[in-house]
């Protein structure tokens, strides 16, 4: 029986929620825009993680292909948030970070 | 069998280490590198699941894309400046709502009878690029054409916001 | 399908006369295209056609909210000339944004699985953090789009999370798989499956701008340029509470009544915090900001008691609402033009120079306030009778407290165009052509205000 000796899906809910809230974490502590970009990727990954997990031990496609797509969007996103920081900098003409630093909600 | 188990272990904890140090690392330089190593473990925690195409997928586009693209935007605006520390207060409130999501997550977990295991990962052939190809272009055909547009908007938005017009 | 089909075509077509610099052909080019697209939209009414293995579902609910997404691009482009008006450049990116906007909007409002939601969802959104910050080098629009940015994604985190763990209970992603899981549970629903649920409640909370998650929202719509501010308040709102109707509909109908408690006390913290924050607000786009916030409440009421009438009175009150912000949005933008702010003096006098603007903003308010003969007073009214119908006579209670203070800041511009004393400010020159869509527009809202059933009774 192989079932006895594969890693208990249990594993897998822990460690992606234990991934999440740290991403949760650091978005509302950190002031560093980059940074809290940085978190929400890990929150992503967190769910892509989960959702790869329960698609491999149900034995069903449609979690992995929507890994897939989350990947898409998050190529998408980057690619959108960090022209965002640019234009930023730009407008700003400065390499001070203290405007993204006044980023609070 | 036993290996794997162990396996998971090791790359959880490099996960969970490299985000703590995600948050805790002053310099964004360092942010960066750590959180690639981040992705790194989860890439290997794919292929513990026998995800193979996912794992390749990762590796490409968070380890290669996605980070390359962070690296580049640290240095091109030389941000690599230390961060200062949130005021306690806030960074105790958000703790606090973090940690209870945290904790009524696995609460639930623990409470939910158990979830079905229908199949063990490590043998199944699901995650192979043969068997995911198939699946995406028969049943996810419209999200996946879908995405094209999505990609488009975000290249119009990029190439937009690159120009140097007021509008 | 017709209408996204050819809303791409439509957006390619615009970039491409755009980069041959071609500006006199865009504008006239969308309207043709968007009255095509609402034509093609709407010759599928009634056949509830399943596209590519249910996963895009035309059924009338969403041609119709789709017809009004498209009805918000064609009002938006109406006033897009005002608003761009010493610009050279043909603009042909943030048009097609705006399209590619509508597009998301459209999926939101006919998906049949959570896939292709999650992507439309990240159409819309993403084609509203550009078009946020579309103004490079105001510094607020700069602050806005990145604010915009952050929580957007982040409410996606949680979105996406709370779908992961959904799909680990029930194992598929189709709403209706999903309400036939819950079915099959008996009552005795795993927790992480509600967990999971309200994760994706969070984020959708956070997309429609619902109280304990609405603070990005001034200080997005208060950044964002007015016309983006315009079209992101209505097309935003109209897509994000269709999708969210359709999530609570067809997947989550089963667990409806265990819903109603947590959906009851955000709609009640949403009416009051947005209308007792808007109170504040001298600066006007602020105000509708807040104002905005409150609408949401309004609208989270027809999800907690679903009756056979709850998708068309949702509909005619978006509708009233996106007439009424739009025109009230015109006309902000041709003062701020002329006088350089958004705040209430400048209106100090206008019924007499401009008494078209003035009189087109007078019934805007009064729609949105909820004054009788109006269309937004017969939306309330419907909505409110529905609640009550309902058994939520406490609720009623809320909403139409929160009306009357609503009353109070929705009549500042109104007294001090008509009854402020001192000097009135100088007159606005404006072109006949605005002035015929404003006043066709005021007429528009005090008609639906006497035919509230032809819309209603659509769904």
């Amino acid at each position: 029986m192989p079932n006895l000796q594969i890693i208990p899906l249990d594993y897998y809910i822990i460690f992606c929620s234990a991934l999440f809230a740290i991403g949760v974490v650091g978005v509302l502590v950190k002031r560093n825009a980059l940074v809290i970009f940085m978190s929400i990727e890990l929150m992503l990954n967190s769910a892509n993680l989960l959702l790869a997990a329960f698609s491999a031990y149900r034995n069903d496609p449609a979690g992995q292909i929507f890994v897939f797509f989350i990947m898409v969007v998050a190529a998408a996103e980057v690619a959108i948030g960090l022209a965002l920081l640019v234009m930023i900098y730009r407008s700003t003409h400065t390499i001070d970070i203290n405007v993204l630093n006044k980023l609070k909600w | 069998m036993i290996f794997s188990k162990y396996l998971f272990f090791i790359l959880s904890f490099i996960a969970i280490y490299a985000a703590l140090k995600v948050l805790i690392s002053k310099k964004p330089m360092h942010s960066v590198l750590y959180l690639t190593l981040t992705f790194f473990a989860i890439g290997g925690h794919y292929i513990l699941l026998n995800a193979q195409f996912l794992a390749v997928v990762h590796i490409i586009v968070y380890a290669g894309a996605i980070m390359v693209l962070f690296i580049y935007t640290v240095m091109l605006l030389n941000l690599n400046i230390q961060g200062e520390f949130p005021k306690s207060r806030l960074a105790k409130f958000a703790s606090a709502i973090a940690g209870g999501i945290l904790l009524f997550t696995l609460i639930a977990v623990f409470r939910s009878y158990d979830l079905k295991v229908l199949a063990d990962p490590s043998l199944n052939q699901i995650g192979l690029v043969k068997n995911l190809g198939k699946i995406l272009f028969q049943d996810y055909y419209l999200p996946f054409e879908l995405s094209s547009i999505l990609f488009l908007a975000a290249m119009v938005g990029a190439v937009m916001l690159g120009k140097k017009d007021i509008y | 399908m017709k209408a996204i089909i050819a809303l791409s075509i439509l957006a390619v077509l615009n970039m491409f006369f755009g980069v041959r610099k071609m500006k006199k052909v865009l504008l006239p080019l969308i309207f043709i295209g968007l009255i095509i697209t609402m034509i093609l939209n709407i010759s599928d009414w009634g056949k509830s056609v399943h596209y590519f293995n249910e996963m895009f579902i035309a059924d009338n609910f969403s041609i119709a909210f789709s017809s009004v997404l498209i009805l918000i691009g064609i009002l938006i482009f109406m006033f897009a000339n005002i608003y761009y008006k010493g610009v050279e450049r043909p603009l042909e990116d943030i048009y097609a944004l705006i399209l590619f906007a509508i597009i998301g909007g459209i999926v939101m409002a006919s998906f049949g699985n959570l896939i292709l939601f999650f992507v439309g969802l990240e159409t819309l959104s993403i084609s509203f953090y550009v078009l946020a910050g579309s103004k490079k080098f105001d510094i607020a629009s700069n602050e806005a789009a990145m604010k915009y940015f952050l929580t957007g994604s982040f409410a996606t985190g949680f979105l996406l999370f709370g779908i992961a763990l959904v799909y680990g209970v029930s194992g598929s992603f189709n709403l209706e798989a999903i309400n036939t899981y819950i079915l099959g549970c008996n009552g005795n629903v795993p927790m992480i499956f509600i967990a999971g649920m309200l994760l994706i409640f969070i984020g959708m909370s956070f997309k429609i701008a619902a109280v304990p998650f609405h603070f990005w929202s001034p200080d997005v719509y208060t950044g964002s340029p007015t016309l983006i501010t315009a079209f992101m308040t209505t097309a935003g709102k109209v897509a994000s509470i269709a999708a969210f109707y359709r999530l609570i509909t067809i997947a989550f109908i089963s667990l409806h009544s265990e819903l109603t408690t947590t959906l009851t006390v955000i709609a009640v913290l949403t009416i009051i915090v947005g209308n007792l924050s808007a109170v504040y607000q001298d600066n006007l786009k602020r105000m509708f900001a807040y104002s905005g916030v409150a609408q949401s409440g309004y609208l989270l009421m027809a999800l907690i008691v679903l009756g056979p009438k709850s998708a068309g009175i949702l509909l005619f009150f978006v509708l009233s609402y996106v007439i009424a912000t739009i025109t009230a949005f015109a006309v902000l933008m041709l003062i701020r033009e002329e006088r350089g702010t958004f705040f209430i003096p400048a209106f100090r006098g206008l019924a007499k120079n401009n008494p078209v603007e003035a009189f087109a903003m007078a019934i805007a308010m009064m729609s949105l306030a909820g004054i009788p003969p109006l269309a937004g007073f017969m939306a309330k009214y419907n909505l409110f009778v529905l609640t009550a119908e309902g058994g939520y006579t406490w609720l009623v209670v809320v909403a139409v407290i929160g009306s009357m203070i609503s009353i109070y800041f929705y009549f500042k511009p109104i007294l001090a165009s008509y009854f402020s004393e001192g000097e009135p400010q100088h007159k606005i020159e404006s072109s006949v052509n605005f002035k015929i869509n404003i006043l066709v527009l005021s007429i528009l809202m005090i008609l639906l205000g006497f035919l509230p059933q032809v819309i209603i009774n659509l769904l």
